[in-house]
């Protein structure tokens, strides 16, 4: 069996994903949702949080509190509202990113839309297109938040407008490999799931069970710890840290997302429309 | 002409349930095709094998001369499956360029395909609307307005007419029958009458198995004729009988009398004496067709 891909087709795909959330009542709505949310982040934590940082008094109590996380160096940012932010982030954007990215193919299987698009366009193509329009839909919501951050701290201190900029590129980097293996695990379970709340119950059940299974067999054998390497986001604590092997933080997720990939394609283009 | 669908030794199976059984069938460019058969008896997996939705049990089945499914198929083959909904977050418009851009479409050239097609169906007024804003016969006629996008070979509807009103499933007949040049159409439907007056070939399913009609092919021995009167004539069958050339006269239905014929009238062709013979008896005909129905045919 072949490999039938076509850049042409998959950037439809793609592209259609952003149209959809963009252009539609019901991603409107979740669009609206988000920036309130993020509305309230910046406002209450981020914003009088990176004053707290900031101010002398607290600044010793900062330090022991972010030492004792092993957060220290956040402190050394040039603005403390991206420190705040990237810790929000770095674990709010992989679980968001779950529920953004639940119904890829589900919903168009069951109405059969997915027939229609399967007569022009290959089931690798499908998987892939709908998983990069993902990633580009949290790429802009990142970049968007991100902005926000940078607005805010140069609004605070017009001077930290360069650095926090280039620190800024820096995070949106991060944060987009973060969150492709938990968006490659979604597009894995929707090769096989009929709705994304399923598909939501499984992604619960996944990193509910997962590593207790692992655990439990670990204990048995050692060299299944391996397995470990199979939950998305093991590499984030590190990479919040900035603590680590650069390129295992960089290796893990993208070997993740490779693997779900290809997980979900072959599933994919085996499974029934 | 040239082969556009071969299937050899085909077998699908769910579980226990056999829905395919050795199913062998050649289909080429022309004429639309009939895929009849009651219910269950394994049309839409049929139909689901050649698009590419389900791979069979066993057995080699080509399409455009590759496996279905394959990229060489795209825009080549379209497909109306039943049941198959459009997204109803879209425009009917929005959808239709969606789709015109997954068959290689510019951006120009998916929004004249899309109103072209919605053109064909009788649509347009509807081109801006969200399928859910619309009837169920409107939805059915946008989902055959996809399928006609890129003016594809093959074109597959299950049930194209099913909940059209008469004058919609009319319109999609005589759209079949206008486009039946360029594109090969496979036509499912329950509606025999439909079927008879489009197809030059029946591909008659029935628990799985194939046996195969041509509708336009020459009776061999014998002629039939079919003779649907206004009522029932008790006398018709004995009358016709008595005639040298009329082998059999069954009354295959109500009203309704399948006239088995061999060689020539001495005076007048088979069908002008019939004719002639209602006539002279005052019997009140509605329809004499030449050959027997599919209906007949088939059951």
């Amino acid at each position: 069996m072949y490999w039938q891909f076509s850049f042409q087709r998959a950037w439809s795909l793609a592209s259609f994903e952003l149209i959809r959330l963009f252009f539609t009542k019901r991603g409107a709505l979740a669009l609206a949702a988000f920036v309130t949310v993020w509305c309230l982040i910046l406002y209450y934590p981020v914003s009088s949080a990176a004053a707290m940082v900031s101010s002398e008094t607290f600044k010793d109590m900062a330090m022991q509190l972010f030492g004792t996380l092993g957060l220290s160096e956040l402190l050394t940012w040039p603005a403390p509202e991206l420190a705040i932010y990237w810790l929000v982030a770095a674990y709010s954007f992989p679980v968001f990113s779950l529920y953004a990215a639940s119904d890829q193919t589900c919903a168009d299987r069951t109405r059969g839309t997915l027939r229609f698009i399967s007569l022009r366009a290959s089931r690798t193509e499908i998987l892939l297109g709908r998983f990069f329009g993902q990633v580009m839909i949290l790429f802009l919501l990142m970049l968007f938040t991100l902005l926000a951050v940078v607005v805010m701290a140069v609004y605070r201190d017009s001077g930290v407008f360069v650095d926090t900029g280039i620190k800024g590129l820096g995070l949106l980097k991060e944060l987009v490999i973060a969150v492709l293996p938990f968006i490659a695990l979604m597009s894995f379970f929707n090769s096989f799931i009929r709705s994304s709340r399923l598909a939501l119950i499984a992604c619960l059940l996944f990193f509910g069970l997962a590593p207790v299974f692992i655990a439990v067999i670990e204990s048995q054998l050692s060299i299944f710890s391996v397995l470990n390497y199979a939950l998305p986001g093991i590499q984030l604590s590190d990479v919040i840290n900035r603590q680590g092997s650069g390129v295992a933080n960089y290796l893990i997720p993208l070997g993740q997302t490779c693997c779900y990939l290809l997980a979900g394609d072959l599933i994919m283009r085996r499974s029934s429309l | 002409m040239s082969c556009l669908i071969k299937a050899s030794a085909l077998n699908k199976s769910f579980g226990e349930k056999q829905a395919l059984a050795d199913v062998n069938f050649e289909i080429h460019a022309g004429a639309p095709v009939a895929l009849v058969g009651p219910n269950g008896a394994g049309k839409t997996t049929l139909f689901s094998i050649l698009c590419g939705y389900i791979k069979p049990s066993s057995g080699q089945v080509s399409v455009l001369g590759v496996t279905p499914g394959k990229s060489e198929t795209f825009g080549r083959l379209a497909a109306l499956p039943q049941d198959a909904q459009l997204d109803p977050r879209f425009s009917v418009l929005h959808q239709l360029k969606f789709y015109a851009r997954l068959q290689g479409f510019g951006r120009k050239e998916s929004q004249y395909e899309a109103e072209r097609t919605i053109d064909l169906v009788g649509m347009s007024a509807s081109l801006h609307q969200k399928p859910d804003g619309l009837s169920h016969g409107m939805r059915k006629r946008v989902t055959i307005a996809q399928a006609l996008i890129g003016s594809p070979e093959i074109v597959m509807l299950d049930e194209a007419t099913a909940g059209l009103d008469p004058l919609h499933a009319r319109e999609v007949r005589e759209l079949v029958a206008s486009l039946s040049g360029e594109t090969t159409f496979i036509l499912s439907s329950h509606d025999l009458s439909e079927l008879e007056r489009l197809c030059g070939q029946v591909l008659y399913l029935d628990q799985g198995s194939l046996k195969e009609h041509h509708t336009n092919a020459l009776q061999e021995q014998f002629r039939y004729f079919t003779l649907r009167m206004e009522q029932q004539e008790p006398e018709l069958i004995e009358v016709l009988t008595s005639r040298d050339y009329v082998v059999e006269v069954l009354n295959s239905q109500d009203k309704e009398y399948q006239i088995k014929v061999a060689g020539e009238s001495a005076d007048l062709a088979p069908d002008i004496e019939i004719l002639t013979l209602c006539h002279q008896k005052n019997w009140r005909y509605r329809q004499l067709v030449n050959g027997k129905t599919l209906e007949n045919q088939l059951f």
